[in-house]
């Protein structure tokens, strides 16, 4: 009896702490699809991801489908818990948006044409923008970029 | 007189060039297509003999035919792009490429046109290649007869079949293309005609265009893709004719169409999607005369959608017919034959005197939660679709057929063409 109520009560836990994670979930290339333009994610050097307090993923395949949902306010930009992109450099890994460097180049191919690219390193992103020809952006000047 | 002729003669001969032709083959004199290309002069012609070449990457600057003679094989030794184009005017005929590199940064092809005028890439194989034919900034090239098959197991590995970039008046036609991320896709593509091409087992879609307006697509057969066909942000479009079959998965479309403007799609047939028409934010939209056939929904239209017209199209066996996730409807669905039909026609002018509802309550339902689909075909739906059918408190009530037919239009098809 005591086995019983112990696997019980540990399902529970698992279950009830997993219904309640806020983390993030890896972007998984050729399976997951774009919540805003519906397209399976492809290129392993863009991508962006929104998590809400309550636990909800929102993916994405380009910071263009990215900023574009995050200005529409479908859910409060308060309410997002974590906001993230891929960084160019190193395939399919999620770093925090907020403090990326960000490149702005129209040499730079992304899924849908956002002519942006994310870094996590500063160094990384000078050797690129140099061979794009770009301009530096912060967070604060990204999320105008399209509107 | 004989002046005359002398100026005649000593005109032609101005004008005619000295086109020669360099053949190279093993017991030849010019052992490697290298070597030819650059012997060769503007104009002059190339033939290449069978045989394995494996010559690395080969840039072509000047306007030159490259003709092989049954299929020789240029290889890539899963390192290098193949053939590099800078120079208008060139033409690839009759070549075996396999096995180009493969880059994540770089799209390596066997093929790479940039900035290429009136370039000519007919009648060739391509096997395991990352990109087959990229063209970049390309105007007035034409894309034909080619066989197009790659096969790598995971999406992100390979690259699309036939991809055109920023071109202007191309044609891709009668292509095959299988086993690539995209088959064919357009970014920025304009004035083009994509006619009787083969799409199919693609990773993603078989057909993929963004930005791309005033494009015409005709006679395509687009079957078993990943997801379908996808064309958003365009306007102006043409797709006549074409098959959309087989695109089954959670995530699959027959045709997928985003921000889409004043196309124009008729006489294409939709068999055995999961969803065969997906339109989100598209506005003016003549479908007409098409026929969904056997698909899990056959029309899904978001509630951002507005001016589409969908009339004479025939909906045959589809467990929904339409889908919609708001009760707005600014769309207009008249004088369709939906074989869930149940009126009566009695002054017996083919046409039924009572509307039909294509959007059922469960489907709402469905929209709003996809696992309750569990349920369908249960006798509880059962009732609830005929209460709502009755008193219809969900689904939109514009959203109806005023004039259903009460022919199939299928049949009529060959008279009226």
């Amino acid at each position: 009896m005591k086995i019983l109520i112990s696997v019980f009560s540990a399902s529970l836990l698992i279950l009830s702490t997993s219904a309640c994670s806020t983390d993030p979930e890896p972007l998984i290339y050729g399976t997951d699809v774009c919540h805003f333009c519906k397209m399976t994610l492809m290129d392993k050097k863009f991508g962006a991801e929104l998590v809400t307090k309550k636990g909800k993923v929102y993916k994405f395949d380009d910071m263009n489908c990215f900023l574009k949902f995050y200005n529409s306010g479908f859910e409060n930009t308060e309410e997002y818990h974590h906001k993230l992109v891929v960084d160019f450099a190193s395939e399919g890994k999620l770093i925090d948006a907020t403090h990326a460097f960000y490149i702005k180049s129209s040499a730079i191919r992304s899924p849908m044409d956002g002519q942006v690219a994310a870094f996590e390193l500063k160094a990384n992103s000078d050797r690129y923008k140099n061979e794009w020809k770009g301009i530096y952006l912060a967070w604060g000047e990204v999320i105008t970029q399209y509107k | 007189m004989i002046r005359v002729v002398i100026f005649v003669a000593v005109f032609l001969f101005s004008v005619c060039t000295f086109a020669r032709t360099w053949v190279v083959a093993k017991n030849s004199s010019v052992k490697s297509i290298k070597s030819a290309i650059e012997l060769a002069a503007k104009g002059d012609t190339i033939r290449i003999m069978k045989g394995i070449y494996k010559e690395g990457n080969m840039v072509i600057q000047k306007s030159i035919v490259v003709i092989g003679i049954d299929y020789p094989v240029l290889d890539g030794e899963n390192k290098y792009e193949i053939f590099t184009i800078a120079a208008n005017d060139v033409s690839i005929i009759g070549l075996r490429m396999i096995n180009t590199g493969v880059g994540s940064i770089n799209d390596i092809s066997a093929i790479s046109a940039i900035e290429a005028k009136r370039l000519r890439v007919l009648n060739n194989q391509f096997e395991n290649t990352f990109f087959g034919i990229h063209l970049a900034n390309c105007l007035g090239s034409v894309v034909e007869d080619n066989v197009l098959h790659s096969n790598a197991e995971v999406e992100h590995q390979i690259g699309n079949g036939i991809h055109a970039w920023k071109c202007d008046s191309i044609i891709v036609r009668n292509n095959k293309v299988s086993g690539h991320r995209d088959g064919i896709y357009f970014e920025f593509v304009t004035n083009s005609l994509v006619e009787k091409n083969l799409s199919h087992h693609n990773m993603r879609y078989g057909l993929h265009f963004m930005f791309s307006h005033n494009d015409e697509y005709r006679s395509n057969i687009f079957q078993n893709n990943g997801a379908g066909v996808a064309v958003m942000y365009t306007k102006k479009v043409k797709m006549i004719s074409n098959r959309f079959e087989d695109n089954w998965g959670a995530s699959s479309y027959g045709l997928l169409l985003k921000d889409i403007g004043d196309a124009d799609i008729q006489l294409n047939h939709f068999v055995k999607n999961t969803v065969a028409v997906y339109m989100e934010g598209s506005s003016r939209c003549h479908f007409t005369q098409n026929v969904f056939s056997g698909n899990g929904w056959a029309v899904k239209m978001q509630a951002n959608c507005d001016e589409n017209v969908y009339s004479k199209n025939s909906f045959l066996s589809n467990t929904f017919d339409m889908a919609t996730n708001g009760s707005l409807v600014l769309n207009i669905v008249d004088a369709n034959y939906w074989d869930k039909y149940e009126g009566y026609d009695l002054d017996k002018d083919r046409v039924g005197d009572v509307p039909y509802h294509p959007v059922s309550l469960y489907s709402m339902v469905v929209e709003k939660m996809p696992s309750a689909v569990m349920l369908w075909r249960s006798f509880l739906v059962y009732m609830l679709d005929r209460t709502e059918k009755v008193v219809p408190s969900v689904t939109p009530e514009n959203l109806k057929d005023m004039h259903p037919a009460m022919r199939n239009y299928d049949c009529d098809f060959g008279k009226k063409i």
